[in-house]
């Protein structure tokens, strides 16, 4: 029994003769935050509505809860709460009444639940308010409310947060953090902007052109981008053996034959130095590096847009 | 199914305009009570009345109208808003979905020729020369009983084209053809348009007076011809919804 959430094979999407989604593997885990990274257009939506099938898969499988979503959308829909895209609801009618409509069609069994909802999202109960006099920012968050009304497992975010204003993202960041630290849920979120997803997400998928570029987790992808040493050397291979044996590291990562990374940034260079070059490894450069997350992106995405 | 027609009526409130076109029911009515009062007479039969006031411009431009117009209402909102993909995931199921609109359809056509029915029969009292009589009255309901009914499927097509817009143009003014066409294509032939066939099957037993058919009365072909349009029009209704993700 898998331990993924959310998995997908091979997935691909084709719009005519152009690729929108190739070949993704995305996986998400149990009770983990997994923020889907990329520019506008990279294939986030796309993605996000196969795996909830809202639109045709052209190759590839989706397993929502261990199984393939296919042909089971009807037994899996009551455990997602999603918004994808911008969400819509009837003008004419309040928030508290839109959500009414929702949890009837829903049959929500919780009689507070649209309460509950609209409090957790900040937004009044019973309100006179009509939505078509909402801001984009009450939309967004009427959305998220819409999304956790019937207390779903697993929540799909599009871009929540688009819209709102900075104390409004942080708000939606911390409740989102909360429902999966403290209640376990699992969720699945899109983004262009790279400061959200690196506060808020456990996991991290990068995705540019439709194709998925790196997975990993935060804390992993936190350690290959944070401060490091450079050491440009005549032999790497002896170079680490004496690295490992007279200093005892063990924090490092071979770049190229050349060049290596040493992540222990306290060790003392000036020792280092002089023990490679007493068994003739000729230190060509040292220094001292320290990329950002955003330079990390801009490098594997072949340049910018990611904010 | 009964969740979901409950639902779209909770959709309607505060559409002022659904419920105001609910008032061209009573249109006819008085125009008829103003021409029997100083024009013309209906020599003590109330059914030469209720030919004017339920089953003229009433039952054959009036309303087909108003209902395609409620039918674009139905669907604009969730058309023009995106809802759609947000109703799928509920999840909801398109046919019942749509069915469920067709039945707010239903309701408003019988209660618009409730309406009619009632505001016939008040003017028909105030005309001097018209006697009330019972045997009428009950004669009026049950035709405008069946006339709702019948006119709903009639109008089905409007709504499946309505499924397929995002906007209201196309679908009101294919409408106003929809509606149109039937009186036109009813002297070449009555079993091609919903419309026309809906006349055949009303007038059937030749009990409203002045409605002359051109060709011999058939039934089962007028029937046939609603379902054949409402059977296309359900096959369009899911192809248009399950492309609206």
């Amino acid at each position: 029994m898998t331990n993924y959430i959310i998995e997908t094979k091979q997935l691909t999407k084709l719009f005519g003769n152009q690729k929108a989604v190739n070949n993704v593997n995305l996986h998400v885990k149990k009770g983990r935050i997994y923020g889907l990274l990329g520019r506008n257009g990279a294939g986030k939506t796309t993605i996000m509505k196969m795996i909830l099938g809202l639109t045709s898969i052209t190759s590839g499988e989706v397993d929502v809860f261990g199984k393939n979503i296919k042909g089971r959308e009807k037994q899996v829909y009551p455990r997602i709460g999603a918004i994808i895209e911008t969400p819509g609801f009837y003008p004419n009618l309040t928030g508290t009444e839109n959500l009414e409509i929702f949890a009837k069609l829903r049959g929500t069994p919780a009689p507070n639940a649209v309460k509950n909802a609209l409090e957790v999202v900040g937004l009044p109960y019973k309100d006179k308010k009509l939505f078509s006099e909402y801001s984009l920012g009450m939309k967004q968050r009427l959305g998220i409310a819409n999304a956790i009304l019937h207390d779903p497992e697993l929540l799909i975010l599009d871009e929540p947060t688009n819209g709102l204003d900075p104390i409004g993202i942080a708000e939606v960041r911390d409740f989102i953090k909360n429902l999966s630290v403290e209640r376990g849920k699992t969720v699945l979120i899109s983004s262009h902007i790279l400061s959200e997803i690196s506060l808020l997400a456990d996991d991290i998928g990068i995705i540019d052109h439709g194709v998925l570029l790196e997975e990993s987790s935060m804390e992993e992808l936190r350690r290959k981008n944070g401060n490091y040493i450079l050491l440009h050397v005549s032999d790497v291979s002896k170079a680490t053996l004496i690295l490992e044996r007279q200093f005892g590291l063990k924090d490092y990562s071979v770049h190229d034959d050349h060049m290596l990374r040493i992540y222990d940034t306290s060790l003392d260079m000036a020792s280092v130095n002089k023990a490679l070059m007493l068994d003739e490894v000729s230190v060509i450069s040292s220094q001292l590096c320290n990329d950002t997350l955003e330079d990390y992106f801009r490098k594997i995405t072949g340049g910018d847009g990611i904010a | 199914m009964l969740k979901l027609i409950q639902i779209e009526f909770l959709k309607l409130r505060r559409r002022k305009f659904v419920w105001m076109m609910m008032l061209s029911a009573l249109i006819m009515p008085f125009l008829a009570f103003l021409l029997f009062k100083y024009a013309w007479t209906a020599d003590g039969d109330p059914r030469q009345f209720y030919k004017w006031s339920a089953f003229g411009f009433t039952l054959w431009i009036i309303l087909p109208v108003v209902l395609g117009i409620l039918s674009t209402m139905l669907m604009y909102n969730e058309n023009q808003y995106d809802m759609l993909k947000q109703l799928w995931i509920v999840p909801v199921s398109k046919m019942r979905y749509f069915f469920s609109k067709f039945f707010v359809v239903l309701i408003y056509a019988v209660c618009f020729m409730m309406v009619t029915f009632i505001s016939s029969v008040m003017f028909s009292v105030l005309l001097e020369d018209i006697a009330l009589d019972w045997g009428n009255v009950l004669f009026l309901m049950k035709k405008c009983l069946e006339s709702g009914v019948i006119i709903a499927f009639v109008i089905l097509p409007i709504l499946a084209i309505a499924t397929t817009q995002k906007g209201y143009i196309l679908p009101v003014s294919i409408t106003l053809v929809y509606a149109l066409l039937g009186f036109i294509i009813m002297p070449i032939n009555m079993y091609l348009s919903p419309v026309s066939s809906m006349a055949v099957i009303v007038a059937r037993n030749g009990d409203i007076p002045g409605l002359v058919f051109t060709q011999a009365m058939n039934i089962p072909l007028a029937f046939l011809c609603i379902l054949v349009w409402d059977m296309i029009s359900v096959l369009l209704a899911n192809i248009a919804l399950g492309k609206r993700n």
